[in-house]
This record gives structure tokens, sequence and C-alpha cells, in this order.
């Protein structure tokens, strides 16, 4: 996990860090001495929250901050419990471009 | 000659049928996959009827988190276990946020391996190049309007976050923190790199993004990995 060397070797320069990430990560991040991590119950490519739901990524920055307040030494995990919550919130797909599904040819 | 149900679930994973949310197939075991197929039917019955796709999710969820606990070697293992404390309080703190979620500001594409305006199709494909290489770090400036920050990244799947960037990106919540007086400053020139990169490349060019950082007076780093 890239973050998790890029996490270690600023804290060792001097500057706190904090990562948020999902946990399918949690035992990486572990192995690796993650100074703090906040951990969300979301799928990945997802640790904020679903697109939209601006009230779960602002609980999610929240724990984060509060981490770096309160994180005594390294290694330090605070796991969310809720779940992730799917887009009932809506974005403008007019103004983006979504990469295209792939070919599902069997013979490939 | 048919295809058998190992060929099908190895190509999710940079296959005919490359989904990188599901590409943790490839490593699940054929009965234990089958499982998760008929689940996932099932609950889709369910769903049918009482509209709720929640379950849907929680078993998705589920059985991707399985997948990559049953994987429990980490290729790195560290003994210590570095700490800095925050010496000021957050109200005064300069905050960085820096993210492996590959975004970049148009116009300021890092063209991986001299390629002009790659897709994020080609990035899948070359994910084996990426892994060799020394990942491009991407500055971008705070007030840089989301529709000028593109993403570009083989290892995950970021439809959500080209719907809405703050899912790996979370500008626009630090923004409100500063506006709140949560936190004194969120730093003018913010930082992403594709965090599929090899380990080695990158902790050689870590000295130099630690000088970036330590130059502009940055008092904690919030990090999202994808």
């Amino acid at each position: 996990m890239s973050v998790g060397h890029v996490a270690r070797e600023i804290e060792a320069s001097g500057t706190p860090t904090v990562v948020i990430m999902v946990r399918a990560f949690r035992h990486v991040a572990e192995a690796m001495a993650v100074p703090r991590a906040v951990i969300t119950r979301h799928p990945m490519g997802r640790p904020l929250g679903a697109p939209g739901d601006a009230e779960r990524q602002r609980a999610v920055i929240e724990d984060a901050l509060a981490l770096l307040e309160r994180a005594r030494s390294g290694r330090t995990f605070a796991e969310r419990e809720t779940p992730y919550r799917p887009g009932r919130f809506r974005t403008k797909e007019s103004d983006v471009t979504l990469p295209t599904r792939p070919e599902r040819d069997p013979s490939r | 000659m048919g295809e058998s149900f190992a060929e099908f679930r190895e190509s999710f994973f940079y296959g005919s049928r490359t989904d990188l949310c599901f590409k943790f197939l490839k490593d699940v075991p054929d009965d234990e996959a089958a499982r998760f197929f008929q689940e996932l039917l099932w609950l889709l019955g369910e769903a049918y009827d009482t509209g709720d796709v929640q379950p849907l999710i929680d078993a998705a969820y589920e059985a991707q988190l399985r997948a990559y606990e049953a994987r429990q070697d980490s290729p790195w293992t560290y003994d210590d276990a570095p700490f800095a404390p925050l010496h000021k309080s957050l109200a005064d703190a300069r905050v960085l946020l820096m993210t492996s979620s590959g975004h970049f500001v148009r116009g300021d594409d890092p063209h991986p391996f001299g390629v002009p305006d790659m897709t994020q199709e080609e990035a899948i494909a070359r994910i084996g190049d990426f892994l060799r290489s020394a990942p491009a770090l991407s500055v971008i400036p705070r007030h840089t309007p989301a529709a000028d920050i593109r993403v570009r990244h083989g290892g995950y799947d970021v439809r959500s976050t080209v719907r809405d960037l703050n899912v790996t990106f979370p500008r626009d919540r630090l923004v409100e923190a500063e506006a709140g007086g949560r936190i004194g400053h969120l730093a003018d020139e913010l930082l992403s790199f594709p965090g599929a990169t090899s380990q080695g490349r990158l902790l050689d060019v870590l000295p130099e993004w630690i000088a970036r950082i330590h130059d502009a007076r940055i008092d904690a780093v919030v990090l999202v990995p994808v």
C-alpha cells in the first residue's frame, strides 16, 4: 500500500498524518504500522462514502481530524461502524465521462 | 471448448471482463464464488419486490472483505511505528490533502510512459507498467474547479470519484472544515498520485515530496489510499 509508506515517511520526518481507508486494507495498514487510520466499512474505491453523500463524507473527515488530535502513539486505528449507503444522492451525470465497460467476448 | 468457472472468475481481474470492484474474484475458491453469485441473484430477487438494494450492497462488501482478509500476508511489515504528535490546535493548523487516487488538473497531465491523454482503459491495460515505475506527483491548486480535475488509476474503479471527486479526494469537505474553523487552513496546493506504483521507486522519490511538504509549512496531512 503506497500510502502506508507515504504516511510512515512523513510521520518520521516530524509531521503528523491520518489515513482514511476502507476496511479491506486494514490488515495491510496494521502490518505496515500506519501511524493513524480511520477505517470505513465501504467498498474499495469509496473510502469517504457514496458520490454526493456529503453528510457521510463530512462525518468521516471529522473522525480523521479527531484522530489527529486524540492519538498518542503510532498504529492507532479507529473503525467506523456504519455500512456504506448507496447513491440516493443525485449527481449530474451529464457533466462527467465515465469509463467504458470492457468487452465481454468469451473467446478472449 | 467452453470457459471454465475458474476462467470466468479470473476474467474479472485484468481480463476480458475487467471489473475493478470485483477483481477479488480471481482469488476466491470456486465453491465460495458460486455461493456469492447465488446470494447476489437471490438478493436481486428480493430487491425486485422491496426496492431495497442495501442487502445487495452489503453482500458484495462482505465478499470483497472476506477475499482481502483471506490474504493475510502483507508484502510489507514493519515493527517500528513512527509517530509525530500534533503540536498545535487544529484550528490553527495548516492541513494538506494528499491522495493516491490518481487525480490531476486538466492541462497538467503527467503523461505516463509519454502517452498523451491516456484513458482510464489504457491505464488498466498497462497496470503492470505502472507497478514497475516511479509515481508522478500531481499538484492540484485548491481552488481548481471540479470540472477541471481529472482522474486516472489502473487499480480501482474510478466511477464514484468521477461522479464526485470527494469520494477519494475530499477537497470540498476540507474546505468546509476550514470555513467552519475546525482547521486553520487547507493548503494552497493539494497533492495526488496514482498509488499503483513501484514501492521501491516511491521510497526513492519520497524525500523530495516530503521536502515540498516542509517548504509549505504543513502541520498535518490527511492521506487517502484507494
